[in-house]
This record gives C-alpha cells, sequence and structure tokens, in this order.
C-alpha cells in the first residue's frame, strides 16, 4: 500500500501529461485527411490527386475580404483565387488576355476600348459583361474620390467607364496613362449588382476558380472549387487559409503535416522545411542617398558608396544565397523598363577609399537610418553596410529606429537623411510604382532634384506604346545609375516552404493562385 | 453584504476607468497607425486625409472626449485593422477561445496541483515529495515562452502526436497544458505547505484518534481548511492567465484568442481594439476579483465581507 503510493506520485505527475498528448493520437492530420481519388504506383510518377484538400498558412490575417476597400497581402492571397481581372501576367509578369480577350487597344490618348470574354459568369450566376466592368470601375473611382479606399495609388487615374456593347467596354483615365494596362491586371472585377456596397467583405463573388466559403475572423478562411470556372475545374477542391505571424509557428505547421504551403519561409530554415521554392521577385533592399545636400551630395562618394558594398558577400551569407545582386536599378528583370545594359557596381574597396579620399571626406560623418523587423534581414543588412562604409574610411552614424520613427526619416521632405534604407517592391509590377516613389524629385522617398530625370518619369507614364515606354524607363533608370543616387544591393527571393505533397512554382508577383497547385496523391 | 458588493462594484469601474485612461493616453503617445494602415507609396494628402478620418489630428483630450461619448452607448469604435468592423464584436469573436483555453488550463492545474500537494504533504521529506518538489520548482522556473516551443516541437513537429491552431478540441491540449504546468508547480507548492500545516493540527490528530478514516481526514476536513491560501493564489493565476500567459501561448500555438488579437492589435496600432481588449480584460480580472471574496466566505464562514 505505501510502496504503491511512493510509486503513484511521480507516475500521476508524468501520466497525466502522456495521456493528455496521446488522447488525441488518432486525430488525422489536414495532410492525411484529404480525399485522395487518384492513385499512384510506387516508383512511377507521382499524380495529381484530385478533388484533394489543402491548408495554406499566411503570416498576415487578411483585414477585409473586399476586394477593393484595402491594400493588404492576406486579402490578395485570398481574393486572387475568388476573383478575376481584365488582364492577368504569366508566371514570368507578362502582361497577358484575362477576362479580357486581348490587351487593350487606344481610342484615343485617354480612353482604352477592351474586348471581354464572352460566356463567363460570376459566383452567383450573374453574367460577366460590359455593364459588370462599368460596375466595378464606377465603384473604384467613387470609393476614391470618398476616400474610402487604400487603393488610390493604383486607381487614382480611372476618371470612369462605358459600355459599347455587351462584349466591348471602354475605360477613361484623367490624363494619358501607361500604366492602365498594368492597373487593369490589378482591379478586380466585380458583379454589376455590388456597384452601390460600401463593404463586399462578408460574401465575395467574383468569376474566379475559387467561390468564397466561410470565414472565422481570427481563425480561418476557406475556399471551394468553382465546377463552373471558364478555364475549367480546377484540381485542388478545398482550400483552407490559417494565419500566424510566427515564422518558428508556420514552420512547425509545414513540418507536423498541418499546412501545405507557407509563406516568408526564412532562408535558415530552408533546410527545415520538407520542400521550398524559391523565386526572385520584386522584393530590393535600397539605401537611398541624399544627392542634393551634406556629404552625399558628391556624386563621387555616391559612387564610392556603391563600390565599398560586398552585393555577392550579402546576397551568399545574409540571404542565404537566396538573393540575386540588383543590377544596379531597382526593378526585377521581369519589369518592363528594366535595363538589361546594366551591371552592379562591382565589390572594389580600393577604389571606393580612394574616391573617399579624393573627395576629401574621410572620416567624416554619414547618417544611415533604417529599421529592424519590417523586411527580411532588414537589421543584418544595415549593419554589414555600415561596416563596408567603415572600411571605406567613413564615419558611419547608424541608427535602427522605431518603424514609426524611420517613417518620419523616410517621409521628411525637409530635411533629408544622408542615406535612408528601404525595402522596396512592386506588387503590380509596372515600373512607375517604383520610379516615381524613389526616384522622381519629389516622390516620397526620393533625395534628389534631377528635373531630366523627373521628366522622364513622367514622359513614361503618359507613354501609352509599350516599347517606348520600356525605352523611356531604360534611360530615366541609366541617369540614376551613372548618378549613383541609391545604393543597390539584392534582389532577394520569395521563399515558400511546400509540404511534400505539394506541386508548385511561384511566380515573380508572388501571387499564391491555386488553380497552379497540385497535390500529388 | 448588498452594501459591499455595491463598493467593490465602485471600485472596479474605478479601475477600469483608469486602466482605460492609461491604455489610451499611451496609445496616442506611440504615434497614430496611419502609416501602418496605408502602403508606403500612399501620397501625403492619403495619410492626412485618413488621419484626420480617424481623429488623430486632434487634440488626445478631445479624442478622449469624444470615446467616452460613444462608449456610453457601447460603441467603443471600429477597427482599423479589421476594416469596417466594430471593435468589441471583434474581441466578441475572440474572446470564446481564450475563455476555453483559460478553463481547460486552470481546470487541469486545480485538479493537478490539489492531487499532487496533498500527495507530497502526506509525507513530507519523503521520496514521492522531494520528486514532486523538484517537478513542481522545474515547472514554475521555466520561462512559458520556452515550455511551449519545446511542447510545440516534441507534441507535433517530431512525434506528430497532436495538432495545434484552430481546429477540433484535441488542439486545445497542448496549449492548456503549456498553460497550466508554470501554475500546477506553484499552485501545488501552495497546496503541499498549507496540508503539512493542517495534517499538524490537534483536530486532525484528535480525528484520527477517534479512529475517523484517512481519507475523509485529508480530503473533507484537511483540504477544506487548506483552502484558503489556495484560493488566493489560484485567483492571482487565473488572472494572469487571462491578462498575460494566453498571449504567448496563445501566439506560439497559433490558437485564435484573445492573446492573439493582442498581438496584431499591437503591431498593427489597431488602438481602438487595443482599447477594447484591454477594457473587457479589465472587466474580467474585476469581476474575478469579487468573485474570489465571495469564495472566500463559501469555504471558511468565519470571514465576513465588509
Amino acid at each position: 500500500m505505501r510502496q504503491g503510493v511512493r510509486v503513484l506520485g511521480p507516475l500521476l505527475a508524468l501520466g497525466l501529461v502522456v495521456t493528455a498528448c496521446g488522447s488525441s493520437g488518432d486525430e488525422p492530420s489536414t495532410a492525411a485527411s484529404s480525399t485522395s481519388a487518384a492513385t499512384s504506383d510506387s516508383g512511377s510518377e507521382p499524380t495529381a490527386a484530385a478533388g484533394a484538400e489543402i491548408t495554406i498558412a499566411l503570416g498576415s490575417e487578411p483585414t477585409s475580404l473586399d476586394p477593393h476597400i484595402v491594400d493588404d497581402g492576406g486579402e490578395r492571397a485570398i481574393n486572387d483565387n475568388i476573383y478575376e481581372t481584365l488582364l492577368f501576367r504569366t508566371p514570368d509578369g507578362v502582361l497577358e488576355p484575362g477576362l479580357a480577350t486581348d490587351l487593350p487597344t487606344q481610342v484615343d490618348p485617354t480612353t482604352w476600348e477592351f474586348k471581354l470574354r464572352e460566356g463567363v459568369t460570376f459566383h452567383d450566376g450573374s453574367p460577366f459583361n460590359a455593364d459588370s466592368v462599368v460596375a466595378t470601375v464606377e465603384r473604384m473611382v467613387r470609393l476614391v474620390a470618398d476616400g474610402k479606399t487604400d487603393n488610390d495609388g493604383f486607381f487614382g487615374s480611372l476618371t470612369g467607364a462605358e459600355k459599347v456593347d455587351d462584349t466591348t467596354v471602354r475605360i477613361m483615365t484623367a490624363a494619358e496613362d501607361g500604366v492602365l494596362p498594368a492597373r487593369m491586371y490589378w482591379l478586380k472585377q466585380i458583379p454589376a449588382s455590388a456597384k452601390d456596397s460600401e463593404d463586399l467583405s462578408d460574401a465575395p463573388v467574383g468569376t474566379g476558380p475559387y467561390k468564397f466559403g466561410s470565414r472565422n475572423v481570427g481563425v480561418d478562411v476557406t475556399l471551394e472549387a468553382n465546377a463552373d470556372y471558364w478555364g475549367g475545374a480546377p484540381s485542388i477542391a478545398k482550400v483552407t487559409y490559417e494565419f500566424s505571424d510566427d515564422s518558428a509557428t508556420r514552420l512547425a505547421g509545414l513540418k507536423s503535416g498541418k499546412y501545405d504551403l507557407i509563406t516568408n519561409l526564412g532562408p535558415q530554415d530552408v533546410q527545415a522545411a520538407p520542400k521550398f521554392a524559391a523565386v526572385a521577385g520584386q522584393e530590393h533592399p535600397i539605401l537611398i542617398l541624399d544627392a542634393d545636400e551634406g556629404i552625399t551630395s558628391d556624386v563621387n562618394v555616391r559612387k564610392a558608396l556603391n563600390l565599398a558594398v560586398d552585393k555577392e558577400a550579402i546576397a551568399k551569407n545574409i540571404f542565404g544565397g537566396y538573393a540575386v545582386v540588383d543590377a544596379g536599378q531597382l526593378l526585377s528583370p521581369s519589369i518592363v523598363g528594366y535595363n538589361d545594359q546594366l551591371s552592379a557596381y562591382p565589390y572594389d574597396p580600393a577604389q571606393a577609399k580612394q574616391l573617399i579620399e579624393d573627395a576629401g571626406v574621410a572620416g567624416q560623418t554619414i547618417q544611415l537610418v533604417g529599421e529592424s523587423g519590417r523586411w527580411l534581414k532588414d537589421k543584418e543588412l544595415l549593419e554589414a553596410v555600415a561596416g563596408y562604409w567603415t572600411e571605406a574610411g567613413l564615419d558611419v552614424k547608424l541608427e535602427i529606429l522605431e518603424f514609426g520613427a524611420y517613417l518620419d526619416v523616410l517621409f521628411d521632405r525637409e530635411n533629408r537623411a544622408d542615406a535612408i534604407y528601404v525595402s522596396s517592391s512592386n506588387d503590380i509590377l509596372d515600373a512607375d510604382r517604383q520610379l516615381s516613389t524613389y526616384y522622381q524629385a519629389g516622390g516620397i522617398g526620393s533625395s534628389n532634384s534631377n528635373q531630366d530625370l523627373s521628366a522622364l518619369i513622367d514622359t513614361g507614364r503618359t507613354e501609352l506604346d509599350s516599347a517606348a515606354r520600356a525605352k523611356t524607363y531604360a534611360e530615366a533608370v541609366k541617369i540614376a545609375y551613372d548618378e549613383a543616387y541609391f545604393v543597390w544591393t539584392v534582389n532577394n527571393e520569395d521563399l515558400y516552404g511546400l509540404s511534400e505533397r505539394m506541386q508548385w512554382t511561384p511566380r515573380v508577383d508572388a501571387k499564391l493562385l491555386v488553380k497552379e497547385m497540385t497535390v500529388t496523391g | 453584504m448588498g452594501r459591499y458588493l455595491a463598493g467593490r462594484l465602485l471600485q472596479g469601474l474605478a479601475v477600469i476607468f483608469g486602466v482605460t485612461v492609461v491604455v489610451f493616453v499611451i496609445t496616442r503617445l506611440v504615434g497614430d497607425p496611419v502609416d501602418f494602415i496605408l502602403p508606403l507609396s500612399a501620397s501625403t494628402e492619403q495619410r492626412a486625409r485618413l488621419r484626420t478620418d480617424l481623429g488623430f489630428d486632434r487634440s488626445i483630450a478631445s479624442q478622449f472626449w469624444s470615446f467616452l461619448g460613444d462608449a456610453v452607448h457601447l460603441d467603443f469604435g471600429n477597427s482599423t485593422f479589421y476594416r469596417n468592423q466594430g471593435t468589441l464584436s471583434v474581441v466578441w469573436a475572440f474572446l470564446p477561445k481564450t475563455l476555453e483555453l483559460v478553463a481547460a488550463g486552470m481546470l487541469l492545474a486545480f485538479i493537478v496541483s490539489i492531487a499532487l500537494g496533498t500527495l507530497a504533504a502526506l509525507k513530507p521529506g519523503k521520496i514521492t515529495d522531494k520528486i514532486l518538489v523538484v517537478l513542481s520548482l522545474g515547472g514554475l522556473a521555466t520561462p512559458q515562452f520556452f515550455l511551449c516551443q519545446v511542447l510545440l516541437l516534441y507534441t507535433s513537429v517530431e512525434f506528430n502526436l497532436v495538432q495545434f491552431g484552430p481546429g477540433p478540441w484535441t488542439h486545445l491540449i497542448m496549449p492548456s497544458i503549456a498553460l497550466a504546468l508554470p501554475a500546477i508547480g506553484r499552485l501545488s507548492m501552495v497546496v503541499r505547505s498549507a496540508m503539512i500545516d493542517e495534517l499538524n493540527t490537534q483536530y486532525v490528530k484528535a480525528a484520527r484518534a477517534k479512529g475517523i478514516a484517512r481519507w475523509r481526514i485529508v480530503f473533507i476536513h484537511a483540504l477544506r481548511n487548506a483552502a484558503i491560501p489556495f484560493v488566493t493564489l489560484f485567483g492571482w493565476e487565473l488572472i494572469r492567465a487571462l491578462a498575460g500567459v494566453t498571449v504567448v501561448v496563445e501566439n506560439v500555438f497559433n490558437w485564435p484568442g484573445l492573446g492573439n488579437l493582442a498581438i496584431t492589435a499591437i503591431k498593427e496600432r489597431d488602438f481602438f481594439l487595443i482599447q477594447t481588449i484591454v477594457l473587457v480584460v479589465a472587466v474580467m480580472v474585476v469581476v474575478i476579483n469579487i468573485a474570489i471574496d465571495f469564495i472566500y466566505r463559501f469555504v471558511d464562514p468565519r470571514v465576513k465581507l465588509s
């Protein structure tokens, strides 16, 4: 009896924990519970399992499921499967017809005409036609005018749309707008009946390959395959999105079989993931140099700051090799306007040091402002750059600020800091986005007052011919390169963790299109 | 007793008001959320307009005045993160998950700590007692964050015993254990020492001399008398769980409760949501405190509420 009690105590303590864990061992993981219609012989090519269910873990929850109000990655990751746009992009980023049957034609400098695909219906059964396109454009114009959308940067140039016939529609802009085709790759098409809605978040209705299933705020969002999809029913039957801002938790879920795809896999975690996929996306960390005042107003100093930084080493050591050196232009090769004649400033510490000395600024203080935690490896990159600049003979004053304070510096138009870190992305894959923000004099993050460059960027925006635009931007990019308005570093790759069964190639526009995914049975 | 309750409720209201003011002012001091909401490329005009819409261009006092006016009508403003949704309804959606977690975790802590503490007190200084003391110290000394990561790594990833995150009730097992373990460490130590004291009292000796069954002495007489310090600490653990520990546990196990919501709200600077979360948690803490007073009276009728 006494013996029994003596042993029982510690056993009870351990046993409670063990039984609690063990009792749920029979609970099937998400991965195992997927129904697989297809069978695969061992040793042969894995076949795609039709009717599979997958779970995707996103880093942030959508703030709304209205396709027009918010500008947020969580919303896009989901709505890109529910809604569609007049134009699509290939996985490599080239514009192609979508709900429109062709690229638009020009009626006059501010009017574009789109021919629409016939026989497309929304999930509620209503037709996709010129009326629904007009409703979509007019809703966005109204939301912009009322200040109810975060997307006026994308759609502020639209003025309206008019129906020509059921399958022909014209979209008007305030001024010549060469970005319009890219905007129509971004504007999600809603049914005509949704035109006057203030908020479509509760019941998203699109034309896409997936229909909205359910949304539990804070918990998950589910989508179901649209069997009547005009492009053919997708292979994956059901998608569940969960949200976790903790990368360790996302990785744990991937390894335990709970998730099939996780976003923002850290370069350090690549080996730990069952599978991973990488693509050179649009993310470019850069340092904006003040070309007008202070130590960086001398072009030779700005060149020296470029020459001093070992971009290869940053790509290899900070981003684990999952980055390519930025060819001195902030634009990825997938963007119209990318200048393939340019190549990155080489790593030449000796020449950098010489230029600094010749400019008579050796030992002087240079201010480098950044933040920590918002972008991948931001702090590591800043510290590396500070180290390189110190080696080049400068006294680097590195300021890593809290994000709000950092933005105050980035947006301060009166006093530009010598060097400001920012990681620039480009959602709509149009050069105007980055150039008017960081390159053009007066842009919210720009630190130069070059009027020639500014004029070129204006020309590019209003240029309607795609080839001519590409040429204008390539020229603008060259000017900024020669003037070394920035220190360009790398183009870091988007990294995704995949489960063993998941087959998917990521896109340069970072869209998570489930119709392009398959799982093996 | 009615007067007592009224007094405590008034006190509670003062606490809730004080907390609200402090949170309101602190959030406003860290800068506004406009830059977090809008894309980096948004124009200055766009930023200014949103700032005006949300009232952040006005003085803190003026903002607080309108907040009070709306709060009277139970309107705590719209979340800036969950666009166009009232903060109270957002909190309402997350609250049940936290209550589930706290209920499961604290029930586990309640049962296990009483069982282990009593077991240890039966033979103080012997091997069972020593093992339990070491385990308890280990439990209460392990940082919750570390504990959660270890549990997650071994139960879900390495051995794949149980999944986590939103889902069926089995997903609640690991976070409940993570929540309970340090509390079990502290609570069982209190049960142990209170029981050792009780089992050495004259009335226990008298009862044993009369031949009353040992289990009756332990469970009916001694345990009830040892309950006061236990209830005090248990109430404190409950508050600690609700107002703090769930933040860590929910984040690691991705449990969609108020703690996870609080992290999102703070990260996104959703001031209105932060205010409402703090308000709701403050109300719960006040209610628990009052409830504990009544439980004292229940376990020990000699306690006078005045």
